[in-house]
């Protein structure tokens, strides 16, 4: 937006409620996504605590049945309640947690202990966030310049950009996920099908692994990235469609503007919902790809996640779910503060002028 | 007054289609018992075995058939919950207004904000085993708000219509006065909610169950295609494992959310771009009209 | 000064002399609908238009013609203008420049005519540089500051976007967008409609300060309010079914409709006056046709307690081009006082 600060005497008389408002309208807001967090937190520490029989029990079963004497399960037993604290009253128990939870330790795994859960997390965040992040954008920018178009120019290759856009991006992201892998690592074997860098090679920083990663990359980025033009597309289209039925539009061209400075009108009022949009699909960079993780064997988020779910892993699975919830919470209320100060409608809106 | 486009017709078919092959399939086709080991592993599909085999010799048209069933029993059973819970909570809290719309839109709000996925995983993993029915409940218990939310807005703007203080004035109680005169005026739009439930519904029940946390002991599209990627099916070639059940989601997700759109277009004709009028009076013509006829 | 009828025994070949506006042969639809039916009008320097006409009638569509902002579904089949010796033919695209600068639209509802996400500022900014090129920001934004001093309304508007200003401001603020440039010609589009009174009139006599100073050459005032009309419009032509069927003086067609039409449209409004409060408020039976396939001859004929058989045929423009009726009855009748009410 190009607002100049140098307008005539009376504008900062018309910012100056806004301002108090803005700050009201940030408090409420910081309030509600504090309860979510809180009610995330809360689920992610009551849920495996419901399973029948407590999870350290369910490993302890597990691991006997697998041949360890009785005195060393035992011990393990002792040593696992007392980390997760089952032996304290409930509310001291998540009180516990919380503690936990602020100094980033989020236990230990069952199946790869004594590894961190943290740790392991750690190693495969950065997958997930490389191959998500760029296809997010770039499906942004791309579907966004298709929908604009498409809505501008209208006929034929409006309908064909928006039937095709609607198919991939209704199409459930993981199935296209398969087809891709098997047209073109299986049918065609033009790319490596599995993992994120060939068996036998170990992450370090060197031209032969970032080469060899970028080729595992190709695939589940394509399958990601397809799905984002089309959704972007199709939202980008409606959007501009329905702006350019609207009065002002009219009425820019009753007052002669040029068709550029009208088009200009319309993608600012249309890029709004697109930009959050986007905002909240960086929320989803942690939990977004899950299944095409697992599809190709992505060593990411959502292999791990597999991984311990299929291996009853509970400290695992509820430390990776409230990453997910916090990424989208952080997400969501980063993009209805920028919303906040962007919009002059909906800063309106929370001071009850409509 | 409402002029079905083609796209409409395509979508609806494409569904019914789906419905019936899920509804009436193994009624009609009876070569199979589900569960029944009738070759070996990625058996070629074959004269008795129209899809081949899956990874432990079961036929995969049975399981298709079957889990067609199981997938559209859970979208729909979800879409059905989550539906009526929207439409309770959102006609309450648009309705009566004040303190009840504050707390039932708080409640609302904060469970829209934490990702569904996430109390998806945490409660499948905490029933332990879950039956086809349960996991239906659970994935409409964790999808109403959005619904709710936008029936909210929807009841809150035909609250201020006259035609209610005419209702309210002839001495009608709450309820009636929700069933009778607010419900049936948002029926187009929950209409498209519902189509919407289902098909996010179905799409989740297979997302979760592709994670390991489908339904337990049945077959479903979700735990087709779970199998199909356990045993290896993708990159050994067996394509009649996971194509099926690949294209079969693709086909109902894609004709539901055609389906909602033009319905969609059929109600809101702002969308629609390529308007002919026929009549003078089009029961609800473009804005530009609009302006001419409101002169 | 004068409103040419359909008919062509009224319309002399030099009627565009002297005159602001001449408008011929306007034709418009949508579809099959021709919603402006060959009208003619003209507008004088220094005079306020006013059109008259229940809903549907085309005024509105008459409004898009004029100010050039017609587009699909609806089509400008034909007619030209002549505007302060400029001629245009509707029949092509009309240049953008025209648009603003010698035509403008006064919008009706100033609600969502403004972008909501642009400062009025911005917008004036892009108005000016639409017309007359690259020019500096602060030379625009100086030029809308200097208008709105001219005008007695607030600076601070500037600034503002378009959700901070009231209903009366905005529509205020939007008339000074559409008259920045000076424009010849104003078409205000039912600019009252979604005003209360008091700042209804606040905006009749912004218009008509605007006339006055001759920032605008004329205005055509489009509504179907008819006490509005009364008070801003020096002259009115009233509507039916996509026709001209009564022009004149304000005062005289007030005070002496030839048209029953006219007669019948001052009948249904509310006149808090003395000597007619105890008049019955009569409606106009029926509705308008439809225009798809309108009725031969009057179109008024349908729903007209004076119609003869003689009105199946086209009526003549009866008067002279300053004041005129097209009516079989009113050509029979000279003489013969039209009741208010049918």
């Amino acid at each position: 937006m190009a607002l100049t600060a140098d307008l005539t005497a009376g504008t900062a008389e018309a910012e100056a409620p806004a301002r108090s408002g803005l700050l009201r309208y940030l408090g409420r807001k910081a309030a509600w996504y504090l309860g979510a967090l809180l009610v995330a937190v809360l689920l992610n520490f009551l849920l495996p605590r419901l399973i029948p029989g407590n999870p350290v029990d369910a490993i302890v079963a597990g691991l006997g049945r697998g041949g360890v004497e009785g005195s060393q399960l035992h011990a393990i037993h002792a040593h696992y309640v007392h980390e997760f604290g089952l032996d304290k009253p409930l509310w001291q128990q998540f009180l516990v947690h919380l503690g936990h939870l602020v100094h980033g330790d989020l236990g230990t795994s069952f199946a790869q202990s004594p590894a961190s859960v943290s740790g392991l997390i750690a190693q495969a965040l950065p997958w997930s966030i490389a191959l998500q992040l760029p296809a997010i954008l770039i499906g942004w920018l791309v579907g966004n310049g298709l929908g604009a178009v498409a809505a501008y120019r209208g006929g034929w290759f409006d309908r064909g950009a928006f039937l095709g856009s609607l198919f991939t991006s209704s199409m459930p992201y993981y199935c296209l996920a398969i087809l891709l892998l098997y047209l073109l690592a299986v049918a065609v074997p033009v790319l490596p099908p599995t993992g994120g860098y060939s068996f036998g090679n170990s992450p370090e920083l060197s031209a032969d692994f970032v080469l060899d990663a970028l080729t595992h990359y190709w695939l589940p980025f394509l399958s990601l990235v397809l799905v984002f033009v089309g959704g972007q597309a199709v939202g980008m289209r409606s959007m501009a469609v329905y702006e350019l039925g609207s009065d002002y539009v009219n009425y820019g061209r009753g007052l002669g503007l040029r068709d550029r400075t009208i088009v200009r009108y319309i993608f600012r009022n249309a890029m709004l919902p697109q930009v959050t949009g986007l905002a909240l699909s960086i929320g989803t960079l942690v939990g977004g790809a899950l299944i095409t993780e697992i599809v190709f064997s992505y060593p990411g988020v959502g292999t791990l996640l597999f991984t311990a779910i299929s291996q009853n892993d509970y400290p695992v699975v509820a430390g990776l779910t409230l990453l997910i919830a916090v990424a989208v919470l952080v997400a969501n209320f980063c993009v209805e503060i920028a919303y906040g100060i962007i919009d002059p409608r909906i800063r309106a809106a929370s001071r009850g002028e409509r | 007054m409402t002029r079905l486009t083609p796209r409409f017709h395509v979508a609806a078919g494409i569904v019914a289609a789906v419905l019936l092959f899920g509804l009436l399939g193994p009624l009609v086709f009876r070569g199979h018992a589900l569960g029944a080991v009738v070759g070996g592993l990625y058996d070629h599909p074959s004269g008795s075995a129209w899809l081949g085999t899956d990874n432990i010799g079961h036929d995969v048209f049975t399981n298709l058939m079957y889990g067609t069933r199981t997938s559209l029993t859970i979208g729909l059973v979800a879409g059905l919950f989550a539906t009526l819970i929207g439409v309770v909570v959102g006609t309450l809290a648009g309705y009566r207004g004040g303190a009840v719309e504050e707390a039932l839109m708080g409640v609302t709000n904060v469970i829209l904000a934490i990702p569904s996925i996430v109390v998806l995983i945490l409660i499948s993993i905490a029933l332990g085993t879950r039956s086809t029915l349960a996991m239906a409940v659970v994935l409409g218990v964790t999808s109403w708000p959005w619904t709710a939310r936008a029936v909210r807005a929807q009841a809150a703007s035909v609250r201020t219509r006259e035609h209610l203080d005419v209702a309210r004035l002839s001495g009608a109680g709450t309820f009636s006065l929700i069933c009778y005169d607010v419900v049936p005026y948002m029926l187009s739009y929950l209409c498209m909610a519902f189509v919407l439930q289902v098909s996010s519904a179905v799409l989740n029940e297979a997302a979760l169950s592709m994670l390991g946390l489908g339904p337990s002991g049945g077959v479903s599209l979700g735990i087709m295609l779970h199998w199909a990627l356990a045993w290896e099916s993708v990159r050994t070639g067996a394509w009649w494992a996971f194509v099926p059940p690949t294209v079969l989601l693709t086909l109902l997700a894609f004709a539901l959310l055609m389906l909602q759109s033009s319905l969609d277009e059929v109600f809101n004709p702002r969308l629609r771009r390529f308007v002919r009028r026929r009549r003078t009076t089009v029961a609800a013509p473009p804005p530009a009209v609009r302006k001419a006829e409101a002169a | 000064m004068s409103t040419e009828g359909p008919a062509t025994d009224l319309a002399p070949a030099d009627a565009a002399a002297g005159q602001l506006l001449t408008a011929r042969g306007l034709r418009a639809a949508y579809g099959p609908t021709v919603a402006v039916d060959d009208v003619a009008l003209t507008v004088g320097t220094g005079e306020v238009l006013g059109i008259a006409g229940e809903s549907g009638c085309g005024k509105s569509t008459l409004a898009a013609v004029l100010s050039l902002t017609a587009r699909p579904p609806l089509t400008v089949l034909g007619g030209d203008l002549t505007v302060d010796g400029q001629h245009l033919d509707l029949a092509g695209r009309p240049p953008r420049t025209w648009r603003g600068g010698v035509v403008s639209l006064l919008p009706q509802g100033a609600m969502n005519a403004l972008s909501a996400t642009a400062r009025v500022g911005d917008m004036a900014v892009d108005v000016v540089r639409a017309h007359r090129g690259r020019v500096p920001r602060s030379v625009a934004l100086d030029l809308l500051a200097d208008r709105l001093d001219a005008l007695d309304l607030p600076r601070r508007v500037i600034g503002a976007y378009p959700h901070q200003l009231s209903g009366g401001m905005r529509q205020r603020v939007v008339t000074v967008l559409s008259t920045l440039l000076d424009p010849r010609l104003l078409i205000a589009d039912e600019p009252t409609s979604a005003l209360d009174v008091s700042t209804q009139r606040a905006l009749v006599e912004l218009l008509r300060e605007l006339v006055g100073r001759g920032l605008v050459g004329g205005i055509v005032f489009v509504t179907h309010d008819l006490p509005v009309l009364r008070a801003v419009a020096d002259r009115i032509a009233v509507m039916y079914a996509g026709r001209i069927v009564e022009t004149g003086p304000t005062a005289a067609l007030v005070d002496d409709p030839r048209h029953p039409y006219t007669a019948a449209l001052l009948s249904s409004v509310l006149v808090p006056e003395p000597q007619v409060r105890r008049r019955r408020i009569g409606g106009i039976r029926g509705a308008p046709p439809d225009l798809a396939d309108p009725p031969a001859g009057c179109r008024f004929r349908p729903r007209c307690s004076l119609a003869t058989d003689a009105c199946t045929d086209d009526p003549p423009a009866v008067g002279d081009p300053d004041r005129y009726a097209t009516c079989w009855w009113t050509r029979d009748h000279p003489d013969e006082r039209l009741e208010p009410s049918l």
